[in-house]
């Protein structure tokens, strides 16, 4: 079983990427489960079609104890189990203990052995803002962390930031720093800006992903690129990253 | 709302109950809390705290540390204690506050037994679980790491699930050690009343386990999975049920508890206890059931018995079904019906140090209550 998560800067393409790398590892044969820890619940949607789903902490708020899987899980054609954590009520409460208590949930309805899954991927919230944002990183959920980033400042920031608390949490048993992904925003000095990030946390760029219109295309379609465009350079630059990341996991 | 206590007490939490479990094995335990709740889980719960020294610390956690996420106060602060008073071991366990933040406490007991190397155990209580749930964990987690494969000893028996929160300080445990003597049984460890951390050790060494409330019945099953030792669930009270007690530590497939409708007496109480007084009450030929507001193990209660939590329904299933007597902690009269009798029996896990000389010694001797 292979579980990573993929951390970065709102808005920089984490739910896209996961989206995409669900739908690929899932035509490879694995059993995935892609979880959204994003008070949006917008992580799947690509895979969802943007048919919804209740989130795990809107399931909890109405039925309380009696939540049950199907209440929170959505098949996408894929295959792809789809589950978004959810958060408070915009302004209220605390969306950081919000995504403890749903990924609690899950352990506690054992969502992994009942699906039999063998890929997890946690698409979770921009910056490591609180302590439950790092849930997704603790012993037991995710391995590897792998951060998405631009070249822009503000994304290379939040990056550094996400890498830096991978490092300080090492004598916890947490998960290790899988490597950067690369989204391009096309600005100055890019490619430059991360691999001196990656060399400054130990670790390597192991995709790169191009600014391409396919992937709006794609969203407007509300499709994964792997039924939209599945030629496409997106499509391949996509699933280069998923087969790395495979291989980092140990995944074969 | 369920589950809110209006008139009566709630039983000591989770966070009580690793306290009580560990009190005695010469550990140091953290509970990561704000300053001066020590007395939370140490004086009002604890009745030992004014005999006999133990090394229970709070963290002094403060808003800002909070906040800040500022983990290494608790980490260096333990460290420092740890390097100061040499304990066998360290338990950090947690309160609400804690829960909110999401410390995660395996964590920081990794770091902490990295920097003192001595075994470190984390307990994510929060306080919104029972003191049994925190025992049962602390004598679990505690079993898992020290328990050590030995020779079984043919004559031996180990008593799981002591604590003062049961069974007070009345000479309860240490007559249920005496009864188990005087019939030839050896008593091997006792958890943790009269004990050490080298009861841990021995585990392995008994043919069966006496488990004498729910806080020792999830190490009962580790014991029984791990190396095949029976357990029988019942507390020997009364001068017929313990009787059955022995027979049922010769043949472990034996059922101990006889069931009742409880027309006459209810008893409201931890299960494992109430259970096995209500079977001494149906062999004197009362009529007798239970009321467990605290999680009870299945193989425990019948089908006419009652595991009802909340104050609201107890008061409703008693009104409902009309016992003669209630059996129950003082600070239960509040629920319980006009014209219904209140045998009063406390329980220090629910009314603490108000009633001491209500909390009685049954174990083995003729047990007098006029219904
Ligand atoms: N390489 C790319 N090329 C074009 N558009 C992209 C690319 N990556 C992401 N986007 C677009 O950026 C927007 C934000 O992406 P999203 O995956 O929702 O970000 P996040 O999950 O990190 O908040 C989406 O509209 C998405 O289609
Ligand atoms: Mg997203």
């Amino acid at each position: 079983m292979i579980k990573f998560a993929l951390y970065g800067k709102g808005g920089i393409g984490k739910s896209t990427v996961a989206s995409n790398i669900s739908a690929i590892l899932s035509g490879k044969g694995f059993k995935v489960m892609q979880i959204g820890c994003d008070p949006k619940a917008d992580s799947t949607a690509l895979l969802r079609g943007h048919k919804k789903i209740p989130a795990v902490l809107d399931a909890i708020r109405e039925k309380g104890k009696n939540v049950s899987l199907s209440d929170i899980t959505y098949i996408s054609d894929s295959g792809v189990v789809c589950v978004e954590a959810g958060g408070p009520i915009p302004g209220l409460g605390c969306a950081g203990r919000g995504i403890i208590n749903a990924l609690e949930k899950l352990d506690e309805l054992k969502a992994f052995e009942e699906y039999g899954i063998d890929a997890v991927i946690y698409d979770v919230l921009g910056d490591v803002v609180c302590g439950g944002f790092s849930m997704p990183m603790r012993k037991g959920y995710a391995e590897k962390v792998f951060v998405v980033t631009s070249g822009e400042k503000m994304s290379c920031y939040a990056a550094a930031n996400i890498c830096m608390a991978v490092d300080n949490f090492k004598n916890r048993g947490y998960a290790g720093l899988g490597g950067i992904i690369l989204n391009r925003r096309n600005v100055a000095d890019e490619e430059k800006r991360c691999e001196e990030l990656a060399r400054d946390f130990g670790t390597s760029v192991i995709g790169r992903i191009d600014r391409l219109k396919e992937i709006e295309q794609a969203e407007i379609a509300e499709s994964v690129l792997k039924n939209y465009a599945p030629g496409s350079v997106a499509f391949k630059q996509i699933e280069t990253i998923a087969e790395n990341i495979v291989s980092i996991c140990g995944g074969e | 709302m369920k589950n809110v206590s209006k008139r009566i007490s709630c039983y000591s939490a989770d966070t009580a109950g690793i306290c009580s479990a560990l009190y005695e094995l010469g550990g140091l335990t953290v509970v990561h809390d704000a300053s001066g709740c020590n007395s939370t889980y140490s004086t009002h719960d604890e009745p030992r705290w004014f005999d006999m020294p133990s090394r229970i610390f709070i963290s002094a956690l403060t808003e800002a540390d909070a906040v800040m996420g500022n983990d290494e106060k608790l980490i260096s602060d333990t460290v420092k204690a740890a390097k100061d008073l040499k304990p066998e071991f360290i338990a950090l366990c947690g309160s609400p506050m804690p829960m909110m933040t999401g410390v995660d406490f395996d964590a920081i007991a990794q770091e902490v037994e990295r920097r003192t190397n001595l075994p470190t155990f984390g307990f994510s209580t929060n306080g919104m679980a029972t003191y049994l749930e925190g025992a049962s964990e602390a004598f679990y987690t505690l079993s898992l790491y020290f328990s050590e494969k030995r020779e079984q000893r043919a004559d031996t028996v180990n008593i799981l699930g002591a604590t003062p929160l049961d069974f007070g300080l009345n000479g309860s445990v240490e007559a249920i050690k005496a009864f188990l003597t005087e019939n030839n049984f050896r008593v091997g460890a006792c958890l943790s009343m009269g004990a050490s951390l080298n009861d841990f050790r021995m585990l392995s060494e008994a043919r069966v386990n006496l488990v004498i409330s729910q806080s020792g019945v999830k190490t009962a099953k580790y014991l029984y999975d791990e190396y095949e030792i029976p357990y029988v669930c019942a507390v020997p009270v009364g001068k017929f049920f313990s009787k059955q007690v022995l027979k049922a530590l010769e043949d472990p497939s034996e059922q101990v508890f006889k069931n009742g409708s409880g027309s006459e007496v209810c008893i409201i109480g931890e299960g494992i206890y109430s259970k096995s007084l209500a079977s001494e009450l149906l062999y004197k030929g009362i009529d007798a059931n239970i009321i467990s507001p605290l999680e009870t193990d299945k193989g425990v209660l019948s089908q006419n018995d009652a595991q009802v939590y909340s104050e609201e329904d107890i008061r409703a299933y008693l009104k409902e079904k009309k016992p003669k007597t209630v059996i129950a902690d003082p600070l239960y009269s509040f629920v319980i019906p006009k014209g219904t009798k209140h045998y009063p029996l406390a329980h220090f896990a629910f009314s603490g140090r108000c009633y001491t000389s209500k909390i009685l010694n049954f174990i083995d001797r003729e047990i007098d209550i006029q219904i």
